[in-house]
């Protein structure tokens, strides 16, 4: 069926003919040495026009916060397996995606939820979900656990979340460059920073297109570039509370609109994406993000964007 | 791992499931994954934050406030340079998150959230020794953080600790052993006193500990104490209400209960559970003029809630904001004030079964008001604003709030003389440099015109004491409806002091037990008063006869019989409401009822067994 809608929109022309690569990911959700929990990225390899790629070194090599960041091309389709790796534990532990469609039975809840059976890994039984990034699902999305704990409901206030980019088939993101609306191809794009705001702290993340690598940046980073280069930040909330992201001496553009902003609101599962030239008209220097939100910013919320010099 | 052995050990020793899963031991030597710092490419620029070796998550589970999520106790050792996450997981009002104890000169300290949130930090940690964390608003929540260098022999406590006071103390000295052995005796529910058993024993397990260079064992702290439960020879007068605010019950999440005991008989007449509501540690009550309805307010939640006195069914629950504290009513109006401790205002609520908000009266920026007190004219309202460092009066007429700068640490709750003219305040972590005080307030010059040391006679290197005023971290502190004593539970020395207000001395002090906290004045039978005295950590209410000054009873809170308590029987002792109300204000109001048919006959048989004296007469 997702194929024939794929082919009904070639046919009508919305999208260049697609090569709809297949994803096969495994992660495993594992307890961190403070008693946190999160994923970690098992196995990676892409399926794509009969090639078969194998991305698993591009991630770290052991459980982060927030999970390894899954990066997809609109009309790719991923079966992601996750393994119960949380010892002392019997729970379920699920992943719930947001952004993309999947059948039923990948929505990663309980069967107190859904009625129907737990879509959900337990210990020596992996759960494999099918995420479809059809064409319209473009963006930054979040997956994160919804069964584990008592009441079942997720465990993504003790770390259990990561993010999934879907890119855009044309390979192409809107963006204010030199104060004019531009379409700027990823393929320019050299790092991406994804800021998770959570409680009173960010949770951060590299992905690193020159050396081709996911860097953990834990709490409350110094997320770095060269002064110049086109950086795009993923900014993303979970938990209760609502933030402001503020990013200093930068402005950029609200997704789907023309507003200019240098501040965004971020609730609980919302999310932004912006791609932004470092130090633009204010040059090099530590330039300062936090939550806006005063008591958030008493308690540490903040961090540096460090635009160093060209070389 | 010395820390996990230490807390089996303690388990074993106190005979509790306290098992540590092998792998949670395991996982703490794990190297977690590391980010490069600035990469000598350039290709990366970014550099990694701190990324937490443990975590204490903050709960509304009785003992470990502070839980460590890979083994549920709340203590956690971390090397030096490694953080500690401190966040709010299982609670349902705000708190602060705040350094009781730390290493002098370590960067970044104290922590201190100025207001109750439920914002999470990240601490780092640089020096070894010994820290622990507190709230402001429940000052028994504890977790400790042991920064220890692997490198040297036993568990680092450091030399010296500074404590939120303002004092700094050699962890060899009497203070430090005390709020050590407090610290797991409070954590550690299994180490409570429970006077079902013959003999209090707090075992703790050989495990050396360095004190700067001195190493000696944690077994050096243990105590052993024989327990007595007798019932007063003189029967009191009516009943007397206490908040057993840690009792586990059946149908619960959260814990606690209103014990209600029969002072003819010196027995329990029922336990008000709230399992419909879910009640969330009934922290301290108060009743109407005629007797009918407790009120109770739900200290870690953000509720008032109201049950029939006799019955106890309950009629209401208000939310009244974060963290309720205390409730009290104006003689005259019977309209009910409840101290908004997690916030800076006590709100005004209409009496009877449910209530209508009249109002809200702020007391001060930040102000925290706990344990407030109404003069027996029903003039004046005192709080003492336990996040602002001083008292607030209320002219509660016209509202006008006056607020006086103490300099108290934690001003925690208040009583005033019936004649009017002073209130007394007892300061939590005293006035520095005095480490336990009492400000005693005039209040018709709205000034403080004196700190009272009530630890003026101890020591605190070497724990010697050359008289009565001894006691430390005091808490609820009534003056006797005479106007002759104050009496005060000291929740860290487990003792009872008594200061005579002719001299503004501490005059006699009496032992109590683990976590001493509430007291309320009761009507003895023939003439004359009890004070009964709660403690958070043991299942006994303390009887206080105060025509002697002597303890005249010790009565079990906890109801052996009762298949729905499933843990900490009668243990959380903290609000303590003896009806028929001794204060003369309140009892006046109540007397102009009697004979009128709006009274129980209950109450107007309490009533006729008053003598003259007691009813003011």
């Amino acid at each position: 069926m997702q194929i024939r809608f794929l082919l009904l929109t070639i046919l009508l022309g919305i999208v260049p003919p697609l090569q709809a690569a297949v994803h096969r990911i495994t992660l495993r959700a594992v307890p961190m040495p403070s008693g946190q929990l999160a994923y970690q990225m098992v196995r990676h390899q892409v399926e794509d026009g009969g090639r078969t790629e194998d991305r698993t070194g591009q991630y770290a090599s052991g459980p982060t916060i927030p999970g390894p960041a899954i990066v997809l091309t609109e009309g790719d389709t991923a079966y992601v397996t996750l393994e119960h790796g949380i010892e002392g534990s019997d729970l379920p532990v699920s992943l719930h995606v947001h952004g993309v469609h999947y059948p039923f039975d990948s929505d990663g809840t309980t069967k107190v939820l859904n009625g129907v059976a737990d879509h959900a890994a337990f210990p020596g039984k992996p759960y494999t979900y099918e995420w479809i990034a059809a064409p319209g699902t473009a963006g930054t999305w979040m997956y994160h656990d919804h069964a584990f704990g008592d009441p079942k409901v997720g465990a993504e206030d003790k770390g259990l979340f990561g993010t999934l980019i879907v890119n855009p088939r044309s390979g192409r993101v809107p963006a204010l460059i030199d104060g004019k609306l531009t379409q700027v191809n990823l393929r320019d794009v050299k790092r991406e920073f994804i800021l998770w705001m959570h409680e009173t702290t960010f949770w951060g993340q590299e992905i690193n297109h020159i050396v081709n690598r996911q860097i953990p940046l834990w709490t409350n980073p110094i997320v770095g570039a060269r002064e110049g280069e086109l950086v795009r930040f993923h900014v993303i909330g979970i938990g209760t509370a609502f933030h402001t992201f503020h990013l200093h001496g930068h402005r950029w553009i609200e997704p789907g609109t023309t507003h200019v902003v240098d501040t965004v609101n971020i609730g609980p599962i919302s999310r932004t994406s912006f791609v932004v030239r470092a130090g633009e008209g204010v040059g090099p220097g530590d330039w300062h993000y936090h939550c806006h939100v005063i008591q958030h910013m008493q308690s540490g919320m903040m961090g540096k964007f460090r635009v160093v010099p060209r070389q | 791992m010395k820390l996990k052995s230490l807390f089996s050990t303690m388990a074993l020793v106190a005979g509790l499931g306290l098992s540590v899963p092998a792998e949670a031991v395991k996982l703490k030597f794990k190297t977690p994954e590391k980010a490069p710092a600035s990469d000598e490419a350039g290709a990366i620029l970014s550099v990694a934050g701190v990324m937490p070796s443990a975590v204490l998550e903050m709960t509304d589970e009785p003992g470990t406030w502070f839980r460590d999520p890979t083994d549920g106790d709340a203590l956690v050792v971390v090397k030096p340079g490694e953080a500690v996450l401190i966040k709010m997981t299982d609670v349902n009002a705000e708190h602060t998150i705040t350094s009781l104890i730390w290493q002098p000169g370590a960067k970044d300290f104290p922590v201190d959230q100025d207001k109750p949130s439920t914002a999470s930090v990240t601490v780092k940690f640089d020096k070894p020794g010994l820290y622990v964390f507190t709230c402001k608003v429940h000052p028994y929540m504890f977790g400790a953080v042991i920064v220890d260098d692997p490198k040297t022999e036993g568990l680092d406590l450091g030399r010296e600790i500074q404590l939120v006071t303002g004092a700094r103390v050699p962890t060899t000295s009497d203070i430090a052993k005390k709020l050590l052995r407090t610290f797991f005796v409070v954590t550690t529910p299994s180490l409570w006193r429970d006077y079902t058993k013959p003999v209090w024993e707090v075992n703790l397990p050989d495990i050396p500990l360095n004190l700067g260079g001195t190493v000696v064992s944690l077994s050096a702290l243990s105590v052993s104490v024989p327990n007595e439960v007798f019932k007063p020879k003189v029967p009191g007068v009516g009943e007397v209400w206490v908040n057993t605010q840690f009792e586990k019950i059946a149908g619960k999440d959260k814990p606690g209960s209103a014990t209600q005991l029969d002072t003819a008989t010196w027995t329990i007449r029922k336990k008000v559970k709230g399992v419909r509501i879910d009640m969330n540690h009934p922290h301290n009550m108060w009743t109407d003029r005629a007797y009918r309805y407790i009120y109770q307010t739900e200290w870690f939640d953000k509720r008032l809630t109201t049950f029939d006195r006799k019955s106890g069914d309950i009629y209401s629950v208000v939310t009244v904001g974060q963290d309720p504290s205390h409730v009290i009513t104006r003689p005259g109006t019977d309209t009910l004030y409840v101290a908004i401790n997690g916030e800076d205002r006590v709100a005004k609520l209409s009496p009877g079964r449910n209530h209508n908000l009249l109002g809200s009266i702020k007391v001060g920026d930040h102000a925290g008001p706990h344990g407030h007190w109404i003069s027996d004219d029903g003039k004046y309202m005192v709080t003492p604003n336990a996040l602002a460092a001083g008292v607030s009066v209320v002219d509660l007429d016209s509202e006008r709030v006056t607020e006086i700068p103490t300099g108290g640490v934690i001003p925690i709750a208040v009583g005033i003389r019936p004649q009017g003219d002073y209130a007394y305040v007892a300061n939590l972590l005293g006035t520095p440099p005095m480490l336990a005080s009492m400000s005693v307030i005039d209040l018709k010059t709205k000034k403080k015109i004196k700190d009272i040391d009530l630890a003026a006679d101890y020591d605190p290197v070497s724990g010697k004491t050359k008289g009565p005023a001894y006691g430390l971290l005091p808490i609820q502190t009534p003056v006797s409806p005479d106007g002759k004593y104050v009496v005060t539970a000291n929740t860290l020395s487990a003792t009872i002091s008594i200061i005579d207000t002719a001299t503004n001395r501490v005059i006699k002090q009496l032992p109590c037990d683990p976590g001493a906290h509430g007291v309320e004045f009761g009507f003895k039978k023939g003439g004359g008063y009890y004070a009964y005295v709660a403690s958070k950590f043991s299942n006994v209410l303390t009887v206080v006869d105060m025509d002697t000054l002597e303890i005249a009873g010790r009565v079990l809170l906890a109801d052996p019989t009762d298949p729905d308590i499933t843990a900490l029987n009668g243990y959380g002792g903290q609000g303590v409401l003896p009806l028929p109300l001794v204060f003369h204000g309140w009892l006046g109001d109540t007397l102009e009822l009697s004979g009128t048919g709006k009274l129980d006959p209950e109450v107007e048989a309490w009533l006729r067994e008053l003598t003259p004296e007691q009813k003011g007469i």
